[in-house]
């Protein structure tokens, strides 16, 4: 209903105390190891959600995310270099072109569905690896694809986010407006209408519902967060490096948003953390961060065995239990 | 009026409807006959999930086998299917609503005119509840309002009464015929039950093996010794 837009539920309001949480305390009590290791876990976890929100909305696998988070940030790279827009503007041209992106993987991807549309758009993802090892990341030089040899030329960050800390708290305030924008999608047509595909799309057609619109409105979305959160990620280290946006890793983040629970904004946190905290930690203890591949791949079985709604239903259930015992015992 | 015209459907090497045409006029209007006969085939061609290798389809006038399937939604064709068909993590107004979307009416209207069809079929006061927590003929009741609204023009219900009560039965039947006066579409009914059939259809369909074998005031056509052979299977019956 419309008018229950702005209502915020008990989830809502824990998913808005960790991103005051993570705004206000994080930043302030960890070092530069740690700040930087955040920011990318924040970064992959607006990636991530755009991946999440594509399969819990309407069961659509897309193996390509990663790799659209690397269009964003070869354009946000590219336009810093070019122009001299603020940071902003470039991340909203960044957002929209991979939009675009999102849209055109869409047009051959919807005629084929399950295993069919996942095999599709890892080979998109592929295609993407080759395009970016070959001809890298701008990093200041001059022509079209703007690589040189040496140092990179200086990024310009976000005005509004000086320094390391600062930057993470940007971070946190784009992520926390891209789960409100998935959220108010949700809430609003798009969100009945996608409801109702994953129903059934005879009953979505028989109910006026555009099919083919609605899904590639959904790859657009998923695309733009990806977009946006490869702009961030650029913003953070400066530079891009091939290697962060091979296809293996759209795979990994796909799979772990299905472990971390892709229907709930935690399940996402959850991808990112495993995804980018997990290692970090391992690499302190001094371990070797492989085995951050060990513990993912059990995760997956445990997601696929006894936990269809992923880590964060679990949490999310266990709490429900909890308070529902607490209220038991209090009458 | 709704005017099926040859309307000739192969699957493979089988023909599931066999050039049926038929001219509906009555307010409401059922299809029957025994299992296979190509009673759901007709109505997905009517939908648009099933492509037809010859024939027209005239909605008052308007061909309907030219549009896309939510085309002829937005040209005002209903449908219920078999299965409910309600998103289980929408709420009953939202279930409803969703029928209403690729209209430019204000929002206003719009939810006031899914609370008014939720009043119609009961429902209005469990319309904040979410699909997953409703009964099975709460599920159909809520199909059967999201085929109100909008102004519809054709509405079709594929076995409404399936796994229904002779209680629910009745009042979905009770519905079905206020259809008309409600919101002046015409409603065609496939159904098992002869009962509700002849109840509520002014004239019927009988179709056997894809072809029609009887069309006419349902009362005539259910004491048609044809009708009575193919559908009910009493004895062999010369044509």
């Amino acid at each position: 209903m419309d008018r229950n837009l702005f209502h915020v539920t008990p989830r809502g309001w824990a998913g808005l105390g960790l991103a005051a949480f993570c705004f206000a305390v994080l930043p302030a009590v960890v070092g530069s190891y740690w700040l930087s290791i955040l920011t990318s876990a924040a970064c992959f976890t607006m990636a991530a959600s755009g991946v999440a929100f594509m399969y819990a909305r309407l069961g659509m696998v897309s193996l390509t995310q990663v790799g659209l988070m690397g269009i964003g940030g070869w354009v946000a790279l590219r336009l810093n270099y070019a122009f001299a827009f603020p940071f902003e503007v470039n991340l909203v041209l960044a957002a929209l072109a991979t939009m675009i992106c999102g849209w055109v993987l869409a047009l051959p991807a919807l005629r084929m569905r399950g295993l069919y549309l996942a095999l599709v758009t890892l080979m998109a993802a592929g295609g993407l690896e080759i395009i970016f090892s070959t001809f890298q990341f701008p990093n200041g030089g001059s022509g079209f694809w703007g690589v040189k040899i040496g140092s990179a030329d200086p990024f310009r960050g976000p005005a509004l986010a000086p320094g390391p800390a600062a930057y993470l708290r940007y971070v946190v305030v784009m992520v926390t407006l891209g789960f409100l924008f998935i959220e108010g999608h949700r809430r609003l047509f798009p969100g009945r209408a996608w409801a109702l595909i994953r129903r059934s799309e005879a009953a979505a057609m028989a109910a006026g519902v555009n099919v083919t619109l609605y899904k590639t409105w959904a790859f657009g979305i998923a695309g733009l967060l990806a977009g946006a959160s490869g702009t961030l990620l650029a913003g953070s280290l400066g530079l891009l490096d091939d290697g962060t946006f091979r296809s293996p890793e759209s795979i990994m983040i796909f799979a772990l948003s299905v472990v971390g629970g892709a229907q709930y904004w935690l399940g996402a946190v959850v991808a990112a953390v495993l995804y980018r905290v997990l290692p970090g930690l391992l690499n302190q203890w001094g371990v070797n961060a492989d085995l951050a591949f060990v513990i993912f791949g059990a995760g997956l079985l445990h997601a696929v065995i006894t936990a269809p709604d992923g880590i964060a239903g679990q949490i999310w259930g266990g709490i429900g239990r909890l308070m529902s015992r607490r209220k038991g015992g209090a009458e | 009026m709704i005017e099926v015209e040859g309307v000739l459907v192969r699957f493979g090497g089988v023909i599931a409807l066999n050039e049926v045409s038929a001219r509906f006029t009555a307010p409401v209007a059922g299809i029957i006959g025994p299992n296979g006969a190509g009673k759901t085939t007709l109505m997905n061609v009517i939908s648009g999930f099933v492509t037809a290798t010859a024939g027209r389809i005239l909605v008052e006038g308007e061909d309907f086998l030219a549009l896309a399937p939510h085309r002829r939604a937005h040209r005002g064709l209903r449908r219920s299917f078999q299965k409910d068909q309600i998103a289980d993590d929408l709420t009953v107004f939202d279930n409803v609503l969703v029928q209403l979307d690729f209209t430019l009416a204000g929002g206003a209207a719009k939810r006031a005119e899914v609370m008014r069809m939720l009043d119609v079929v009961g429902l209005a006061d469990r319309a904040g509840r979410i699909g997953a927590e409703l009964t099975g003929f709460e599920r159909r009741l809520t199909d059967v309002a999201r085929c109100l609204v909008g102004r519809p023009r054709l509405v079709m219900f594929d076995e409404p009464a399936g796994g229904l009560s002779v209680e629910e039965t009745h009042r979905l039947g009770e519905l079905i015929q206020g259809i008309h006066g409600l919101t002046g579409a015409q409603t065609l009914v496939i159904d098992h039950d002869v009962e509700l059939i002849a109840r509520v259809c002014a004239e019927t369909l009988v179709l056997d093996f894809g072809r029609r074998i009887a069309f006419g005031p349902t009362a005539d056509v259910l004491a048609d010794p044809r009708v009575k052979a193919a559908y009910l299977g009493t004895e062999e019956v010369a044509p």
